[in-house]
């Protein structure tokens, strides 16, 4: 999406104001008309006296049926609408789980695994070497334990062991903050995309925790990175239906299974750049609820793009010639994930942009359509619609192009850029850390809105809009806690081993 | 892996990395006491008995914890501007191996060979690339009954019995989330060349230019352990006011002068001390590196044992620390002219000091007496030659002691069943050939 070519100074000095005030002028024209029209009313009245207006209004000769009738049609009219407007979601609040002190993986230790287990073969080492040293990974994202034997030992029971420590520690987090007694869970989701055993990870929760037996629990497995937002949205789908429930979320990746132990590098990629990370949301339609829930949940927009073959296969897990099963990420990707977004924000654009962005999108449009075909294509600004931005941190690369694509300043991708630095791509429950990072840095006020956007194989881009409810206090109780402090840090572009 | 009769089993392999990063672009120089040990290598094993804090996740988490304080020992090798080796503190850990043994601890204590100690020790040496081979190999073998054995092995440049004992040591109070009593102190000027150097060692010069060891004889080793009375009454029949290195080193020398036929008369013995605390301005006990010092002791064994106590007592009391200064200065002028380390133990018969050491409060558990080692084991790797004789602390308190000698086979099996050491009671343990 090229940008407009951006005049000169005292030109756009000058247009920057006009540019404001049209915002202001087209976003508030309702009030700009409404206020005038109730001051002449107001006007009118006190001009006319009480007396004048009790005459006309005995006049209108009403009788008791009549006004019975338009109060009827005012409350029939009322409750519709009050019924039919969908029942608010709240965030309550969420935990992200911060892996044990053993679990860190620093570069040179993982570098020196590569090397290990690679000795015979130089080039794999180098290919590898140098996906690391441009990550923009810090020395502090975590794997689990299995991953840090030679050669990595990925059996089923290290598998429900990482998982299980992952998932119930956010968990017991997540009880520990909301006082959230187990019994009270109504719905629970959990996604996870590569690991799938039998039980369920939902069962296994609903086994350790006690859960009720009614309760509505589903587990979401091969829906990719962006499948914690799928969760969201099943999530407020099922609060639209059952009154006064709490649904507990749990979005996550298992790390141990998906060791690549193969040389095929469009499989290597995920070696070096996913790790371990969950995180627990507990969302609720109580009423109750409404006065400490930190977040309400706005909009959510999902858009697929797998009937187009080229987005289907971009992502897609399959055998190297040696046996090994690996996923592949084909060269496209980012091409591929710029159109999945910009689907996404045509659809979620009327839905959060001002009037004004709409209108002049709108206008670029109609003119390209039918006065030249040559005019550049509008981009909005989305910097108007949203304060905050969680992208997430699939990798170096799609953080760029979406800064690009989007037109957005450095503070605005901070937390992406800050989370992938110091947890790595956490796959699903990456965006919940980056959410974490605006809280813990202060910088969450209320009324904020938050723009969360997930993508994932398929191919898929999901967006989640959340609504801040309470302006959160620092020191936030998180992964971050003992870290923020020292963030953000500068990331080189390559770093030298 | 495991091999018919074998009764440990290593059966996995990873690399344990400290909890918090290491500063970007630390660097830690080896000095050059360190590089004269480039030809040994030091293997500890501590033994446990079982108790509920003692789980293998729980060690490998205080052990990460504890790493944090060691960046020199999660680093790796690498050859400096000057030939040198130098530590680059790159954060990359130490390889850690799990290991079982299907025997309980008390039947291993009772029937182990020295051969098969070595098993908890796992060690791999320096291949070709010293930038992917971690110094330190750590390895937690768990026992059928819960007890556990720690073992590390390391090489000698990084670390001296002292410092390995007090890693351990610290990995023990981490664990017991008690403060580190002894925390290491890295500080390579330690042994730098004084203002006027008079460099000047004459027994390693004359052990730097002999021709190398070549013996076909094979090395046996055997641990014996002495009881408070015991070195008590030992010390009553020879020198009641010496103190027990000096009797123990006294006997066993000329025990094992008569077992290899050297003909009584005046002799020379090596001694090797530890000098962290006979400096004028003394090193902490957590130096990190060696602080050993060799040296040349006379006596005359025709003139009887108490004769040779007095002799060893005198010379390790009166250690001038003007001569651990020149040794240290010949150490740094051989290193720049750039000759590769030589053996440092034996080929003559060395003895070393080592019962300062503080192995037996390494304890992993809370509860008083629970938690000491039920025994800890040292071994030299690369003394071959006349032999090592190490005077270690022993478990119990006082002046007990364990002595563990490494001998020519002949010879061992001769002290093995002498009488003038038998006399006084101690436990063989862990016989046989190395």
């Amino acid at each position: 999406m090229p940008a407009a070519p951006l005049p000169e100074f005292s030109r756009s000095v000058k247009l920057k104001y006009v540019k404001l005030g049209y915002q202001y002028l087209v976003n508030n024209f309702l009030t700009f008309l409404l206020v005038p029209a109730m001051a002449t009313v107001a006007l009118e009245l006190v001009r006319l006296g009480p007396d004048e207006i009790l005459a006309k209004w005995r006049s209108l000769n009403l009788d008791l049926v009549e006004i019975l009738a338009s109060a009827l049609l005012i409350v029939f009219a009322a409750t519709v609408y009050f019924m039919s407007r969908p029942r608010p979601v709240f965030l309550v609040d969420y935990a992200c789980f911060k892996p044990p002190c053993y679990c860190r993986v620093p570069s040179a230790s993982f570098m020196e695994h590569i090397r290990l287990l690679n000795l015979d073969d130089p080039k794999s080492v180098q290919f590898q070497t140098r996906i690391l040293e441009r990550s923009g990974l810090g020395e502090e994202t975590y794997l689990p334990p299995a991953n840090h034997f030679i050669p990595p030992n990925p059996t089923m029971e290290a598998s429900r062991a990482e998982a299980q420590l992952v998932i119930f520690s956010a968990i017991d987090d997540l009880i520990r903050k909301t006082g959230l007694k187990p019994k009270d869970i109504d719905i629970l989701v959990v996604n996870c995309s590569l690991f799938s055993p039998t039980p369920s990870l939902s069962a296994m929760i609903v086994n350790k925790y006690k859960l009720r037996s009614n309760i509505r629990s589903f587990n979401l497995s091969g829906m990719g990175c962006s499948a914690g937002l799928i969760s969201i949205d099943l999530a407020r789908d099922l609060l639209q239906v059952h009154p006064n429930s709490n649904a507990l979320v749990i979005s996550t990746e298992i790390i141990t299974p998906n060791f690549y132990p193969g040389k095929q590098r469009s499989m290597l990629l995920p070696n070096c750049l996913f790790r371990m990370g969950a995180a627990a949301i507990l969302l609720s339609n109580r009423r109750r609820e409404a006065r400490r829930a930190k977040y309400r949940l706005v909009h959510v927009v999902r858009t697929h793009k797998g009937a187009d073959d080229r987005a289907y296969l971009c992502v897609y897990e399959e055998e190297d010639p040696q046996g090994h099963s690996g996923i592949s990420l084909s060269k496209d990707l980012m091409a591929i994930a710029g159109e999945a977004l910009k689907s996404n924000i045509t659809t979620i654009g009327p839905l959060v942009l001002p009037v004004s962005e709409q209108l002049l999108f709108f206008f670029t449009l109609v003119g390209r359509k039918l006065i030249n075909p040559k005019w550049k294509p509008y981009i909005p600004d989305f910097k108007l619609a949203f304060e905050h931005f969680c992208i997430h941190a699939g990798g170096r690369a799609v953080i760029d192009e979406l800064q690009k694509n989007l037109q957005l300043s450095p503070e605005h991708v901070e937390a992406s850029r800050m989370t992938l630095h110091r947890f790595g791509n956490t796959s699903s429950s990456s965006l919940w850390y980056e959410l974490n990072y605006i809280e813990s840095k202060g910088r969450m006020r209320r009324g904020d809105r938050v723009w969360q956007i997930g993508f994932g194989s398929g191919f898929k881009c999901n967006s989640a809009v959340w609504k801040c409810n309470r302006t959160i206090k620092t020191p936030v109780d998180g992964p971050w806690a003992d870290c923020i402090h020292r963030y953000p840090v500068d990331i080189p572009e390559v770093v030298k081993f | 892996m495991t091999a018919g009769g074998r009764r440990v089993t290593v059966y996995a392999k990873s690399t344990a990395v400290s909890g918090t990063p290491v500063r970007p672009g630390k660097t830690y120089p080896l000095s050059s006491l360190d590089h004269l040990m480039g030809r040994h290598t030091l293997h500890l094993v501590f033994y446990y008995r079982p108790g509920p804090t003692l789980d293998r996740d729980g060690l490998k988490e205080s052990l990460s914890e504890v790493l944090s304080h060691y960046p020199a020992a999660t680093g790796r090798l690498s050859r400096g501007e000057d030939g040198g080796w130098i530590v680059k503190c790159n954060d990359a850990g130490v390889r850690l191996l799990d290991a079982r043994a299907n025997v309980t601890l008390e039947e291993w204590l009772g029937s182990a060979s020295a051969e098969e100690e070595m098993e908890l020790a796992y060690w791999e040496p320096m291949g070709d690339d010293p930038s992917i081979w971690s110094p330190y190999y750590i390895q937690i073998t768990e026992f059928e009954d819960k007890a556990f054995a720690i073992g590390l092995s390391c090489t000698h440049m990084h670390a001296d019995p002292t410092c390995a004992t007090l890693l351990v040591r610290a990995w023990a109070d981490s664990h017991r989330r008690a403060c580190i009593a002894y925390a290491p102190f890295l500080h390579p000027p330690a042994f730098l060349p004084r203002p006027d150097p008079r460099p000047s060692h004459p027994l390693l010069s004359l052990k730097s230019s002999s021709a190398p060891f070549a013996s076909n004889s094979k090395m046996s080793s055997a641990t014996f352990r002495f009881s408070d009375l015991a070195v008590k009454s030992l010390l009553a029949d020879l020198q009641p006011d010496a103190s027990p290195f000096s009797a123990l080193a006294a006997l066993f020398w000329s025990r094992i002068a008569r077992a290899a036929g050297v003909p009584p008369g005046p002799g020379e013995l090596t001694l090797v001390v530890d000098v962290r605390k006979r400096m004028h301005a003394p090193l902490p006990h957590g130096f990190y590196g060696n602080a050993l010092h060799f040296s040349r002791a006379r006596a005359d064994l025709a003139a009887g044992v108490a004769h040779v106590v007095d002799e060893l007592g005198r010379h390790v009391a009166g250690l001038p620390e003007d001569e651990v200064w020149a040794a240290a200065e010949w150490a740094h002028e051989r290193r720049h002219r750039g000759e590769e380390a030589f053996q440092m133990y034996g080929p003559e018969l060395t003895c070393f000091a080592l019962d300062h050491l503080m192995a037996y409060g390494a304890a992993f558990e809370k509860e008083g007496e629970g938690g000491r080692p039920a025994h800890v084991s040292y071994r030299v790797g690369g003394a071959e030659g006349e032999g090592l004789v190490v005077v270690l602390p022993a478990a119990e308190e006082g002046a007990a002691r364990t002595v563990m000698v490494t001998l020519p086979e002949e010879v061992a099996k001769t002290i093995c069943r002498d009488d003038a050491i038998l006399r006084y009671g101690p436990t063989v343990m862990f016989a046989g050939r190395v």
